[in-house]
């Protein structure tokens, strides 16, 4: 054996024992890792086969989400089942702790990641008619979870992306994507880190169509990205780390940006915002779950996504991080008018102009993001 | 009672398994990812190996003069670090003595706090309504406070060496023990001046900790993206970031990989010319 | 007069003369400048507001109450406290290992072993926790606080490492063949001789190895089961805006946690001499 330390023999070897004793007996969640658990045929199952589902759930989620708020329903109705959480910190990750062999039963992503599921077998659809809250989800954003034509994702977060603007810098309103491109703001523009985002907004600015994007254009977006980069404070990557801070204290003037610092800043009034509604259309993101195509407890899934639709859950997602939920019925009862302005609830034409992101595919990620890196390395 | 040379295995022997386990293998995989013909999910059949991220990474020129730029950051931030923990390292040896393990605790702790959390802090400070506008202001320097003093790429270097110090300092204080009173009294006694005493001794025997200081910071520092997102802004991007989106954000993982392997390949060239110039043996001596 | 009593009257008997370089300075203004922002964040935690933005709108212990009532964010901390502790202790001992081997003995594989164990320098987390997951998954081994600890404990290893071989390189042998004269066994001289004379250097080694693993976010999301460490968890957190300043309060409990336990440990040692 290797010396130990002596130096604290009796302290360290003792804490030790201590340390580990807690991790073994107290780490929860952690993988069983036998291979070969019996996989339900992908498909519906019927309605006897929930009496032999095991009653516990692993849920694949993005940090913060795991907050019982998200799930009170589920856990009101069935406060017996055991449900355990992983977590990821990016679309990326999620895809590939699934693709890795993770036994999470549900797993949650958002717009643009959909089509690699359903490529590569890892969800199966689900039966909307045992989802008691489907009815509340409005037709275009059941329309997003679904893939050839299949209901394989549920909706659940969503949001707005759109201009956000300092009303004492800016003069009149922002009325087009191509503000992001107007040297009038230099220094105190600020773009979201990200390649398909970015060829999202020259898609929007220049009216190409986002699924068929030529080499031409994309070279020409490319160049434009790197003649707009000077332009910006920073590409910001943390919405309440580095870009809304910034934006509250007045060195961000005009930026790509979600719904949520919009609304932290009306509430927090520190500085005199507008969210644009330009004339190509503001963007829109939704969160999905899917069911893993290898959960042994299919129907205790169900329930879960369906509780999760429901008024108190869902609401909380509202309340708490500034994100919409897509039951109908929850967003028509906000009463916060901060929040009413933040989504727009009471103009219905914002939504009926917005651009949901479409699925990306795979070769279309590499070109977006290779672009993005050589702009950024440029 | 196990000798001396028997001792060597237990010494050896666990370090090697658990390096070969846990770094060696998993290089190979690593290795074995970035020969894959495409991006998607990993499968070593059809197409592999295949250079296609190689001659991608080789053929963007904006590529490599990340990676040159990031060598060159690393070398300055590490030279200006082993600098000037120098004096710091100096007085945990010389001036604390006793009590230089509390002076030791007392600069690494901060660390044990999220280095997310204190940059935001930093950015408070020297932002808009910060301390240090706050200062410039009422000295009357400046007539409005100046924006965000971050974001660049001076920000990155400044942040990087700041950030060192205290790591880089110790080794040089552990090198520094080594000299004895002893020895700097025997220099005294034949007529040597402090700073010749400091030249002629001190800094010979501390040259290994100086030596791994240089390399424990400028090594990882090549591949740093953490501070460069932080502080960057968009000219202070270094290689590693490149390398962190590729597995982060586009989940290209055969990209990240090869663009990682040659990275590895530029830091071990680099290396292995340094050890050249210096005689490993003469200095350890 | 003899050299040592000249050198006390100079007040110093080592080193450059104290009137000469303020290096007591030095050192109080790194210090200064590395706890400016902790200074920040330890007012904040104390204060209403929900962002790191001035004027300070009152003041509250309401933050700190908070994290005791989030469990989720207890056990996170307690994660990040037990894989630290098992990365520290296991790059520390392994450290020590090759640091022993390396400058005491010669052998075949010396200086590769050497370079093996500064090589996790010069690879990116990320790689590294990407290989690791896909080595895990191969084998079938659970991801756990413990694959996390094992990975820490290679990206620490060339830290401990580093600081040890400094330490050992200036180490007189002479000594440990005297005790080996006096009948000792070799593991008992390392245990007995050589570790105490280590001492500071294998505590910095040691909690070196410690704050790498702390704040480590890559390797800790891909080879966690369904335990997040601290800084998974501070990340996802940072995406809502109400989060921050429990999250501020907890940044500062561990770190001063952190120090309290050292100097504890520190000095239950220091009176055990």
């Amino acid at each position: 054996m290797p010396a130990r330390p002596s130096r604290f023999p009796a302290w360290f070897i003792a804490f030790a024992c201590a340390a580990l004793l807690l991790a073994a007996c107290q780490s929860q969640g952690g993988e069983s890792g036998s291979p070969g658990a019996s996989a339900s045929a992908g498909g519906t199952e019927s309605a006897a086969a929930s009496v032999n589902e095991p009653n516990e759930l692993t849920v694949l989620e993005w940090s913060g989400y795991e907050d019982p708020a998200y799930w009170t329903d589920f856990q009101t109705a069935s406060p017996d089942t055991a449900v355990d959480f992983e977590f990821g910190i990016s679309d990326a990750d999620i895809l590939s702790l699934m693709e890795g062999g993770s036994e999470a039963d549900i797993f949650h992503f958002y717009t643009g990641w959909q089509q690699f599921y359903v490529d590569e077998g890892l969800v199966q659809e689900i039966d909307t008619s045992k989802l008691t809250n489907w009815d509340k989800v409005p037709d275009s954003f059941k329309k997003l979870g679904q893939v050839d034509g299949k209901q394989y994702f549920l909706p659940w977060d969503w949001g707005f992306t759109s201009i956000l603007y300092n009303t004492d810098h800016v003069d009149g309103e922002i009325e087009s994507w191509d503000a992001l491109f107007d040297d009038t703001y230099a220094g105190h523009l600020s773009m979201w880190d990200d390649g398909p985002a970015a060829v999202t907004v020259s898609s929007y600015i220049h009216g190409w169509d986002e699924t068929a994007i030529t080499d031409a254009q994309l070279a020409q977006a490319e160049a434009e990205w790197k003649a707009q980069k000077p332009l910006n404070l920073h590409y910001w990557t943390g919405e309440y780390t580095d870009f809304c801070p910034e934006v509250q204290s007045g060195d961000i003037w005009v930026a790509y940006a979600w719904q949520g610092c919009y609304a932290d800043t009306l509430y927090k009034e520190s500085q005199p915002v507008a969210y644009a509604n330009p004339t190509e259309g503001r963007n829109s993101w939704v969160g999905l779950y899917g069911i893993s195509s290898q959960t042994e407890s299919y129907q205790l899934a169900l329930k879960f996504l369906d509780d999760k639709l429901a008024a108190t859950s869902c609401g909380n997602a509202v309340t708490n991080f500034y994100y919409g939920c897509v039951n109908q019925e929850v967003m028509d009862a906000v009463t916060d008018p901060v929040l009413i302005q933040a989504f727009g609830i009471d103009d219905p034409s914002i939504l009926a102009t917005t651009n949901f992101t479409p699925p990306v595919t795979q070769a279309q990620r590499d070109a977006w993001t290779a672009m993005w890196a050589r702009v950024k390395a440029e | 009672m196990l000798g001396r040379r028997g001792s060597l295995w237990f010494l050896a022997v666990p370090p090697y398994l658990w390096l070969l386990l846990l770094f060696v293998v998993p290089l190979g995989v690593v290795a074995a990812i970035s020969l894959l013909p495409g991006s998607g999910r990993i499968n070593f059949g059809a197409g592999w190996p295949s250079l296609n991220h190689y001659r991608e990474v080789l053929d963007t020129p904006a590529y490599l003069r990340r990676l040159g730029i990031s060598v060159g950051m690393a070398f300055v931030i590490a030279a200006a670090a082993t600098v000037l923990a120098y004096p710091i390292a100096y007085f945990l040896a010389f001036r604390a003595r006793q009590r230089a393990t509390v002076f030791l605790i007392l600069l690494l702790v901060p660390f044990a706090s999220s280095y997310l959390l204190r940059v935001m802090a930093w950015k408070l400070l020297l932002g808009r309504e910060g301390a240090v506008n706050w200062v410039l202001t009422s000295l009357g320097l400046i007539q409005e406070p100046a924006g965000l003093l971050v974001y660049s790429q001076a920000a990155v270097v400044i942040t990087l060496i700041y950030v060192w110090i205290p790591f880089a300092a110790l080794p040089i204080y552990a090198a520094l023990q080594r000299v004895h009173p002893s020895h700097l009294e025997a220099a005294a006694d034949l007529g040597a001046g402090p700073w010749t005493r400091f030249g002629r001794i001190t800094i010979p025997m501390s040259l290994p900790g100086a030596l791994a200081t240089f390399s424990m910071v400028f090594i990882p520092t090549v591949g740093e993206y953490v501070t460069p997102s932080l502080v960057g802004g968009t000219g202070g991007l270094m290689y590693g970031n490149l390398i962190q989106d590729f597995f982060t954000r586009a989940g290209n993982w055969p990209l990240g990989s090869a663009m990682a392997v040659l990275m590895l390949l530029a830091v071990l060239v680099l290396v292995v010319v340094a050890l050249r110039l210096v005689d490993l043996r003469r200095v350890a001596a | 007069m003899t050299a040592v009593a000249r050198a006390s009257r100079q007040g110093s008997a080592i080193g450059v003369g104290r009137t000469r370089v303020p290096l007591g300075l030095v050192y109080a203004l790194m210090i200064v400048f590395l706890y400016l922002p902790i200074a920040v964040l330890f007012v904040f935690s104390f204060s209403t507001n929900t962002t790191l933005s001035f004027p300070i709108e009152g003041y509250t212990t309401d933050w700190y109450a908070a994290i005791f009532r989030n469990a989720q964010l207890l056990t996170a901390a307690r994660n990040s406290l037990v894989v630290g502790f098992l990365a520290a202790t296991v790059a520390t001992g392994l450290g020590l290992a090759v640091s022993i081997a390396v400058v005491r003995f010669r052998f075949i594989g010396r200086g590769l072993l050497l370079a093996l164990a500064g090589a996790p320098l010069v690879v990116p987390f990320i790689m590294l926790a990407v290989a690791l997951f896909l080595l895990f998954n191969l084998l079938d081994v659970p991801r756990s606080m413990f694959t996390i600890a094992a990975g820490h404990s290679v990206i620490a290893l060339p830290y401990a490492t580093l600081i040890l071989l400094s330490r050992l390189v200036g180490l007189d042998p002479a000594i440990e063949d005297a005790a080996m004269d006096l009948g000792a066994s070799y593991p008992a001289t390392l245990r007995r001789v050589v570790l105490p004379l280590l001492g500071p250097s294998l505590l910095s080694a040691w909690l070196t190895c410690f704050i790498v693993s702390f704040d480590e976010v890559a390797l800790a999301v891909f080879l966690a089961g369904g335990d997040q460490t601290f800084p998974v968890f501070l990340y996802g957190q940072l995406r809502f805006a109400q989060t921050l300043p429990v999250m501020i309060a907890m940044a500062v409990l561990l770190m001063l946690g952190t120090v309290t336990l050292t100097l504890v440990a520190f000095f239950i040692r220091s009176r055990s001499e």
